[in-house]
């Protein structure tokens, strides 16, 4: 099935807390057997990564940055889980070798606090998401109001939220909550054109690809984590 | 039968007792055991609100365009209040929560029939009704928790994730649709509890996906930290007031934690298992449909409680559906021993504690007999029945009569928040 429940899914895996997460298993190489620690942590992750078309290319520009793509659709994991096997067994004498990127299972919505510690994120990408055209869906949207405050958790001080669609209202509806937020500030046209990942990601998935076969329009809107105020801890 | 009381509530010098049973609250004058306040939720819940407008608008317009149209007085037809179909999940009235404000000025109850935090001046002077209601304001969600922070912050939590800010006055209600969250969790809350440490304010959230997340306040959109440790729902926050630091959590796990919430740091977790095993029945078990092979009885949690004692900090929990109440001591290093199993004849439904004398109230899940009883902790922590007749007084004043145990309101409920996986 495509849909699965953000609310309400309750087959989901997730650690019980960010020290509990084995990262060994996706990054099998950026584990250091003897002292059992990793050598790297997760920085870049892609929110509802689809396909996996995103985490290919930005995988060269970090090579010692890890790269997680969360999706919350049990099939479409699989195949991005498949699709990184065989491109790490096909490059694993390569520069490139694609061991800096992989997917899990997950939902954002609710745990994200449990992958992640406070400010571990320098990037947070949210790439074509579900529209969730209803209004009495638009809670299920993944940017709102409350969930915003997580994100700016577990995102850094200067991190950057990266959102694309080719829906107009979506866009007009996250960056309007975006912009509302205290803690994130718009980003302009300038840094957008100077971004090297927003012009990786205007073109590197199979949504965004398939919109422009379609000749539609994609709409940006990146956002920087302001630093928390002084009086909150 | 009567029905049984449900929520417990007493003042801090343990004067007066504030009740719910059903969709009723009484307050009771504990010198005497005369009722000296209530109030009941008469909303009725068979039909929803809005619906139940939109048939009276509609029958309007009829008789307007029957009037136009022709002199017969023709019977126009009425909209009939749609009765539910037989076989549905009833409905309830429920009051879910009870607080005072610090002051104890105030009492703030939520109801589940119009999802709203009904705010009422306590008068204790007053002898007729010294419940006087000050404002009724609905929420777009069932409210599930409330607590009320100094300077007449009502911070409301439901049932949808969200938490909302108003205030404790007689102002008129805000309209429900403009009230915006000033936090949220994607899972239902079950708990919140508004806090100050070194001189800042915080709120402290419980949920279905057994998180506690500390927010600052009033800047709610920065989240300080969650605290991990639970490993099923978290159910009942609890701070004491004796150690503002402190916070004791459970919900549908085996045990309890007890944390420096600011600090982020777990001191101890307290294994109930063993000392509740006996107390557990087949009501315990999974309904049907969720029945495993492995599957055990469930442990979810009702009360905890605290109490200083002649600097003996005690600590009293209710597991949902017993008939005990266990005890604890929280020594300096934050061990906790195991003090006392207190038995009961019957289930337990609510309790609460009176801070000054350390008196403990309970409601009794029983069709015959004193439906409330009392407790005294003692010096050495341990539970025994006070010397009263009290809780035979505050029966008395129990005038919610139903045919029979199925009227009951479902009493416990907490175990509905464990989450099942499909198989």
């Amino acid at each position: 099935r495509a849909h699965s429940n953000p609310f309400s899914d309750h087959r989901l895996e997730y650690p019980r807390s960010p020290e509990d997460m084995k990262w060994e298993k996706l990054y099998p190489q950026y584990h250091d057997k003897d002292s059992d620690s990793m050598l790297s942590k997760v920085e870049i992750a892609d929110i509802g990564c689809g396909y996996g078309g995103l985490l290919t290319k930005l995988a060269p520009e970090y090579p010692s940055t890890l790269i997680l793509g969360m999706e919350i659709r049990v099939q479409v994991t699989q195949y991005v889980e498949d699709r990184i096997i065989a491109l790490r067994e096909k490059h694993k004498d390569d520069e490139v070798n694609f061991q800096n990127i992989s997917v899990l299972r997950g939902n954002a919505m609710k745990f994200l606090p449990n992958f992640f510690q406070k400010g571990q994120l320098s990037k947070m990408f949210f790439c074509f998401p579900d529209p969730h055209f209803k209004q009495r869906k638009h809670k299920a949207r993944i940017i709102t109001n409350t969930l915003l405050s997580e994100y700016a958790y577990v995102l850094r001080e200067g991190g950057v939220v990266y959102t694309i669609t080719d829906v107009e209202d979506l866009h007009i509806w996250m960056a309007k909550h975006l912009e509302e937020h205290p803690m994130f500030e718009r980003l302009d046209k300038a840094w957008e054109e100077q971004d090297k990942c927003v012009s990786i990601m205007y073109n590197a998935t199979e949504e965004g690809q398939k919109v422009t076969r379609n000749k539609g329009s994609k709409w940006i809107a990146c956002f920087r984590r302001l630093p928390t105020p002084e009086d909150c801890d | 039968m009567k029905h049984p009381f449900q929520l417990l509530l007493a003042n801090s010098k343990g004067t007066h007792l504030f009740v719910s049973v059903k969709n009723h609250l009484q307050v009771y004058d504990l010198s005497n055991g005369n009722v000296v306040g209530s109030w009941s939720d008469t909303v009725d819940i068979s039909v929803p609100s809005k619906k139940q407008e939109k048939k009276v608008a509609s029958v309007e317009e009829l008789k307007g365009d029957k009037k136009l149209k022709n002199n017969d007085a023709k019977p126009v037809a009425v909209a009939k209040t749609p009765v539910p179909i037989q076989g549905a999940t009833p409905i309830y009235n429920y009051i879910r929560s009870l607080n005072l404000s610090k002051d104890e000025k105030y009492l703030v109850g939520t109801t589940d029939s119009d999802k709203a935090a009904v705010i009422f001046e306590v008068d204790l002077a007053n002898s007729e009704n010294c419940l006087k209601i000050i404002k009724r304001q609905i929420f777009p969600k069932r409210p599930c928790a409330v607590s009320i922070g100094d300077d007449s912050d009502l911070i409301v939590a439901d049932k949808f994730g969200d938490v909302y800010a108003t205030t404790i006055d007689s102002e008129p209600p805000v309209d429900e649709k403009a009230l915006t969250p000033i936090l949220g969790h994607v899972s239902m809350l079950s708990d919140v509890k508004f806090t100050r440490f070194n001189g800042k304010k915080f709120i402290l959230t419980g949920d279905r996906d057994e998180h506690i997340r500390i927010t600052n306040y009033p800047k709610a959109y920065v989240v300080k930290n969650w605290l991990f440790g639970h490993h099923e729902f978290v159910s009942t926050l609890h701070i004491p007031s004796y150690d503002p630091s402190l916070l004791i959590s459970g919900g549908g796990d085996d045990y309890l934690c007890l944390w420096k919430w600011y600090d982020n740091k777990l001191l101890a977790k307290i294994e109930l298992r063993d000392l509740i095993a006996p107390y557990l029945t087949e009501a315990h078990m999974p309904a049907e449909r969720f029945l495993k092979p492995d599957s055990v009885k469930e442990i979810s949690i009702t009360k905890i409680l605290t109490h200083s004692v002649d600097d003996k900090k005690i600590l009293l929990v209710l597991c949902e559906n017993t008939n005990c109440i266990l005890t604890f001591e929280i020594a300096g290093d934050f061990s906790v021993k195991h003090l006392q199993t207190f038995v009961t004849k019957d289930s337990i439904i609510d309790i609460c504690l009176e801070e000054t004398s350390g008196r403990v109230f309970a409601s009794i899940d029983r069709e015959e007999g004193d439906l409330v009883e009392l407790y005294d902790l003692g010096p050495d922590g341990q539970l025994s029945v006070a010397s009263t007749n009290m809780g035979t007084k505050i029966t008395e004043g129990n005038h919610c009569q139903v045919e029979s145990r199925q009227n009951f309101y479902p009493l416990y409920y907490i175990n509905t928040l464990r989450k099942r996986s499909e198989h």
